[in-house]
């Protein structure tokens, strides 16, 4: 079998599958957006969602057109370190409920950079919330390269058509549902999802000889010995200890990522929240080792089966693999669930600009305005960011999990450490917050291949592209430079005039719901010192060769 | 400070098991394991079957303790120690949040 242009023979059952799923997500979006009046609603939908559907959909926001072709395409081309690096992602929603979530939910702050305004002032929050604007457009970017892969797939057409047409449907989409309706749309689609991805699987599986296919998430291992033959270092982990310690970045970078701690502020009460990140434990490990298992066999198809695949079609390979083993109208709803995949993530991200830029800075600079006018400034950021990662999705990176997890970095340098230490330390101030995002986030910037290519800590594109090599170095420096500024300069009297410190010790007693204030609770000063000695020596380990 | 004691300890320590469920592999580069397992190679499915099964385990385990910790934290708020200075402005502050 030689190398060809993969698409849809029928595109009519391609675009049927795709009207259909978006008339039922249009829907439903519809009769749940009716009771989106306010701005409270729009965003977190009221926060009265129950555990199982917010599980679903925090599944749901997670679970990006990175699973169903980005992961693949990396596992095609990195094999098992590929797995391994994604197998930490589901840590995100679980540490993220219960390091920070219960207590910002507590507190009342519908996005992580509200919770900075509060924590650490206003200055601080603006050059927080431009640089998550710039995760979820980075973010955006990957789920846009995939819906417009997923439309070249459809319709035959070139990719920067369906770029455009596919990128404008779904901003349109997002713009009029707002998060009511993408929440309970999004608990919808993780099951649509989850069945488009895994039973045909199972029928590729079947296809390709498996005898496991009735449950093709885990059971696989009789084509294990097939595999070993035809690619013996498969399973090798092929990198040093200290390429998978920097994959602990990844799992700090979720942390910060504004579109999905946004889903522990939709949960009913604080026990709700707690079940729903049971339920997305449970779901988003069943996905993801289905991802694991279609990464398996379509290497195994490639090497055992003679299906060829172009290294610029490899973020197809999901889709090559349904066209190739299923017919035509299983491949047709394969993309649809794509599509959906990317829709429910694009839509958290988009919202979250949207949240970003009329709440958390124009509506910080002018208070003022009326509440009707900072609605409509959340339509139109939304849509702009939508417009925006069109035009930056026009000249995309190889792989489109290459920005995905790039932004899980700069989230992880310019965001998390200012939420985690902000809620744990009573010490850490504004200053040390500025210092820390913005010079972490400059060195991560720098180091990555995209600004300036010759400067880079591996050589190893994937490495450096993905941001695991910026992120081991630049992380540990924004915790370092939170705690050692924050403590300096709490102690220079000229300064601590300009901060909050009474008030500041008052929020974070009361965000861990006491209601007096103990000196010497989240007030340890050993705890801060040994965070620091243990991430100066991780970043003078990032710093050293890294022998690639 | 039982309570609190308790939050931190139990912040860090789940933290930290997270982390180690989700980076088996991290422990399999440092010490490599021969052997298969269900088939599979055991440091391809172990990482696989810990990143799934462990973690959802573990959020059961946080799961309860967090509310058992709120519970406690309510119960020490109830009880009240008078030498502590109380949060003032408590309800002001979090209407603001609401309206925000």
């Amino acid at each position: 079998m030689g190398e060809e242009a993969w698409q849809l023979s029928n595109p009519f059952l391609g675009i049927a599958a795709i009207i259909v799923t978006f008339i039922l997500f249009y829907v439903v979006g519809y009769i749940s957006n009716r009771k989106s009046s306010s701005v409270t609603d729009l965003y977190v939908a009221g926060a009265s969602i129950g555990p199982l559907t917010n599980g679903l959909a925090m599944a749901s926001t997670y679970m990006s057109l990175a699973t169903f072709l980005g992961i693949t395409a990396l596992i095609l081309q990195l094999q098992v370190p590929f797995i391994m690096l994604w197998i930490q992602l589901i840590l995100s929603i679980p540490l993220i409920t219960i390091i920070y979530g219960t207590s910002l939910r507590r507190m009342g702050a519908f996005s992580p950079t509200h919770f900075i305004r509060e924590r650490y002032g206003l200055s601080a929050s603006i050059i927080a919330a431009l640089f998550m604007i710039l995760v979820s457009l980075m973010y955006a970017l990957g789920q846009m390269i995939g819906i417009a892969l997923a439309f070249e797939t459809v319709l035959g057409i070139p990719y920067l058509t369906g770029l455009i047409f596919g990128g404008l449907v779904i901003v349109g989409y997002v713009t009029l549902g707002g998060m009511a309706g993408a929440s309970n749309n999004a608990a919808i689609q993780m099951v649509i999802i989850a069945l488009m991805f895994i039973v045909p699987l199972a029928a590729i599986m079947k296809a390709v000889g498996g005898s496991g296919w009735f449950f093709p998430p885990l059971l696989y291992s009789d084509m294990v010995p097939a595999m070993l033959e035809a690619m013996p270092n498969f399973f090798d982990y092929q990198f040093s200890p200290k390429w998978y310690v920097s994959l602990i970045g990844l799992t700090i970078g979720s942390l910060g990522l504004p579109h999905l701690a946004m889903r522990i502020y939709t949960a009913s009460s604080l026990k709700s929240a707690r079940t729903a990140m049971v339920w997305f434990a449970f779901i988003i490990g069943l996905v993801f080792s289905a991802t694991y298992a279609m990464g398996f066999v379509g290497v195994y198809a490639t090497e055992t089966q003679g299906v060829a695949i172009s290294a610029a079609d490899a973020d197809k390979l999901t889709l090559i693999l349904n066209l190739v083993y299923n017919p035509e109208w299983v491949t047709a709803l394969v993309i649809a669930g794509a599509i959906s995949a990317g829709l429910s993530t694009l839509s958290g991200n988009l919202l979250a600009i949207g949240a970003l830029l009329s709440q958390d800075i124009v509506t910080v600079l002018k208070p003022n305005l009326y509440v009707k006018t900072r609605l409509k400034l959340g339509y139109i950021a939304i849509f702009t960011g939508g417009i925006i990662s069109i035009l930056l999705a026009i000249n995309p990176p190889a792989f489109l999990v290459v920005s995905i997890l790039w932004a899980f970095g700069l989230a992880g340098v310019t965001n998390a450490p200012l939420i985690i230490v902000g809620v744990w330390w009573k010490e850490a101030n504004k200053f040390g917050a500025i210092a820390a995002s913005v010079i972490g986030g400059a060195l991560y910037i720098i180091v990555s291949p995209f600004v300036f290519p010759t400067i880079v800590l591996t050589g190893h594109s994937v490495t450096d592209g993905m941001g695991l090599s910026g992120a081991m170095l630049a992380i540990p420096v924004s915790f370092i430079l939170l705690i050692v500024v924050s403590y300096v300069t709490n102690r220079i009297p000229k300064l601590s005039t300009m901060l909050t410190t009474k008030a500041d010790h008052i929020l974070i007693e009361r965000i861990h719901g006491w209601k007096d204030i103990h000196p010497r609770r989240y007030n340890s000063t050993i705890g801060a010192a040994i965070t620091v000695a243990f991430f100066t020596a991780i970043a003078v380990w990032a710093i050293m060769p890294w022998n690639m | 400070m039982n309570a609190y004691k308790l939050e931190v300890r139990f912040t860090i320590m789940m933290s930290v098991l997270l982390l180690l469920a989700g980076n088996v592999a991290l422990i399999f580069s440092i010490f490599p394991v021969n052997g298969m397992l269900f088939g599979f190679p055991i440091m391809y499915i172990i990482p696989i079957l810990s990143g799934w099964f462990g973690i959802l385990f573990l959020t059961i385990v946080a799961s309860k303790i967090g509310n058992h910790i709120d519970e406690k934290i309510e119960q020490a708020n109830e009880q009240g120690d008078p030498s502590l200075e109380q949060i003032e402005g408590f309800t002001k502050k979090k209407k603001n949040y609401e309206g925000a």
